[in-house]
């Protein structure tokens, strides 16, 4: 099955392998701070007191959550040209991927809070806490402790969604297996080296999720 | 023929030696007690009978089967004893007649329309007629641990084997359970029960063996042992809970 | 302008119908194809024997860590140097078997596991064997823990449903990529595509909600 798996080849491309594994890194980098703040700002108004802004955010959360994201992508790449906006492809699927990945870690920080117990919440009260306050000594410790293994496993959805981004041209690792496939028409060396990348990635990525998941237990022991 | 027969059996925990020399024998229709304080190895003694757990040394023959062979049927000889948890374990997703007629349907292979009629029969005995089509969450403890009693029964088995089976149970409902028990007893069943209810050893027991430390220190017709213990250990663990 | 481009895609909102049901076809046999395996390789996964954990372990392990993308493109452009030519349809419905397959089992597992030990050896005591304790006993009680997540991955895979566009099924998102060459108004046909998407996977999250609701209940009364 795998003989003549020519690792020559593999060797000549490494260089451009390495080029889009760094790419799809600085993609999934970028993406992932930037959903962060998306997601904070889209939880805060979810849970704020204002009807219009919970209506928004909902709005927004439910739509990126019922839909592909490919299509999401396609709808970015085709549609804001229409509008004027001539955006490089990168920065359009970091758009893209920034929106998709914030909407779920809305919903992430959104469960971290609230899995503080209310009766926690009002002993804070009676004790004539105010809101920022309890939100600074009792909700948000805790709250940290239950978001992070999720995030952590947002960012290995990232990543792997990233890998979309090849559909529109963008240079990361995935673009370098259909380049090679299509250069040297040699997919099985092309794709499996993209693999076996992607599942270095996972690999560091999920052990560190694990990693937390377990001082996470400690905590909850509490 | 003997039913059951430890032969020096031994188990490990890893490094921890959970039982040490293990001889006992219990004849067909006796009603063997034991008890001990806790970690002393006696829940793990019983649930050998069964093949619950493994023992690495000596010889163990249940109803003529040697546990300590390989390749035994295990469906048949655990079709022949009935267990009895502490905590139940009922089947919450079933009705009470179900968990009875589960095994009777599937291991036994009777026919439905006889091992319901069975099922209910079980059930009456153990006082339970009109909860058949109840489920666990509507059951109080101690009628619980009577459907768990039937569900041992429902299978005609040989011996039937109790892990402290009122330990879980608030005090209101020990009794009605311990009825149970008795009834059982006085019917000629063998029966080997893990407890601390020294009222019922007194009553239908034929013999209680102490176990400390995963050995069995001392054994003797109720009345003696509680009455006048040979070993300090055994008069020591008598005292302790005479006083509760 | 736009009205026109309105016009025309109200003329070929048929083409988008047979886009539907054919996302609606390829992601059911998916489903379903996965749903059986799933159970099959979750069952295995929760024995004790590291003959059958670990094999299965390493399948669920190189899916997940890797993008479906690269799956795709690993079935539809590899399985052939091997010998195996398969239309773009069949490789659809293979790779998202597969993948819904690897997170299914792990889905199963995790609900067996939750089961209570102590009902495990009720039912050994009564000398069911291990075939009889599963179906009467234990999956029947794991699928409390089962359905909620299992109805979200269905969900999950309706939308990576999407991607098997790239190798030319014609499914709803193809429908959009195919129309939007012709109707340069990729707001407008993305989302088109975006509400028939939503449309499909909303109920369904809905279902997992509240069964999500219903099952956090259950476990309070206990």
């Amino acid at each position: 099955m795998l003989k003549g798996f020519n690792f020559r080849i593999i060797l000549e491309y490494m260089p451009f392998f390495l080029e889009g594994l760094r790419n799809t890194f600085l993609i999934s980098i970028v993406s992932i701070f930037l959903a962060l703040i998306v997601g904070t700002i889209a939880c805060a108004c979810r849970l704020s007191r204002w009807k219009l802004l919970r209506g928004v955010s909902i709005a927004f959360i439910e739509s990126i959550r019922s839909t592909p994201l490919l299509v999401q992508i396609y709808f970015f790449y085709f549609g804001l040209p229409t509008l004027g906006f001539r955006i490089p492809e990168l920065q359009t699927g970091i758009l893209a991927l920034m929106l998709n990945s914030g909407a779920y870690i809305a919903e992430i920080i959104r469960a971290g809070i609230t899995s503080v117990s209310t009766g926690q919440i009002e002993a804070g009260v009676s004790s004539g806490l105010s809101y920022f306050q309890r939100m600074r000594f009792i909700i948000l410790p805790q709250a940290l402790g239950v978001t992070v293994p999720p995030l952590l496993g947002q960012s290995i959805v990232l990543v792997k969604d990233s890998a979309l981004l090849s559909l529109i041209s963008v240079l990361e690792l995935t673009r370098c297996g259909q380049v090679l496939t299509s250069e040297r028409f040699m997919p099985t060396e092309a794709f499996f080296t993209v693999a076996f990348f992607y599942l270095c990635i996972y690999f560091c990525l999920k052990t560190l999720a694990d990693w937390s998941q377990k001082k996470l237990i400690f905590r909850e022991a509490y | 023929m003997t039913m059951i027969k430890f032969e020096d059996v031994n188990k490990w925990f890893g490094k921890l030696h959970v039982l040490k020399n293990i001889n006992l024998q219990v004849e067909p229709g006796e009603v063997v007690v034991i008890c001990g304080p806790s970690g002393s190895g006696k829940s793990t003694l019983i649930r050998c009978i069964n093949r619950l757990e493994k023992f690495q040394k000596g010889k163990l023959i249940v109803d003529g089967t040697p546990l300590h062979d390989h390749g035994i049927n295990l469906t048949k000889l655990r079709a022949d004893i009935g267990f009895v948890f502490q905590q139940f374990h009922l089947y919450p997703h079933m009705t009470a007649l179900q968990n009875v007629t589960l095994a009777p349907i599937n291991v036994r292979k009777i026919k439905k329309k006889e091992a319901t009629r069975l099922g209910r029969e079980t059930l009456a005995r153990v006082g339970l007629a009109d909860k058949v089509d109840s489920h666990p969450a509507q059951l109080s403890g101690g009628q619980q641990q009577r459907v768990a009693i039937a569900r041992g029964l429902a299978m005609n088995p040989k011996i039937m084997l109790f892990d402290e089976p009122t330990s879980a149970l608030d005090p209101e409902m020990i009794g009605e359970v311990l009825d149970v028990m008795v009834q059982l007893a006085k019917e000629g069943i063998t029966m080997c029960v893990v407890t601390h209810e020294m009222g019922f050893a007194r009553q239908v027991a034929h013999r209680v063996i102490f176990m400390d430390e995963g050995q069995l220190v001392e054994t003797g017709k109720p009345d003696q042992f509680f009455k006048n213990p040979q070993t300090d250990r055994a008069a020591q663990f008598i005292s302790k809970i005479l006083t509760h | 302008m736009m009205a026109f481009y309105l016009q025309r895609l109200l003329e070929i909102f048929p083409f988008f119908l047979k886009g539907l049901w054919m996302t609606v076809v390829v992601a059911g046999l998916g489903l379903s194809f996965a749903t059986i395996f799933g159970f099959l390789l979750g069952i295995m996964r929760s024995s004790k024997k590291k003959l059958l954990t670990w094999p299965i372990g390493v399948y669920v392990f190189v899916i997940r860590g890797t993008p479906f993308v690269v799956q795709i493109f690993i079935i539809f452009f590899i399985l052939p140097e091997w010998g195996i030519q398969l239309d773009a349809f069949p490789a659809a419905v293979l790779a998202l078997s597969i993948l819904g397959a690897a997170f299914i089992c792990e889905i199963v597992a995790g609900g067996i596991k939750a089961v209570d030990q102590g009902q495990w050896e009720a039912a050994t005591a009564s000398g069911l064997s291990i075939f009889q304790q599963l179906r009467f006993v234990i999956v029947p009680q794991a699928m409390q823990t089962i359905l909620p997540p299992l109805v979200g991955q269905y969900v999950l895979l309706i939308k990576d449903s999407s991607v098997v566009s790239v190798i030319g099924v014609v499914e709803l998102t193809r429908v959009g990529w195919m129309t939007v060459v012709r109707i340069p108004e990729g707001l407008m046909v993305f989302s088109l595509v975006g509400i028939l998407y939503f449309v499909i996977s909303y109920p369904l999250i809905r279902v997992s909600n509240s069964l999500e609701r219903r099952m956090a209940v259950q476990e309070v009364r206990l």
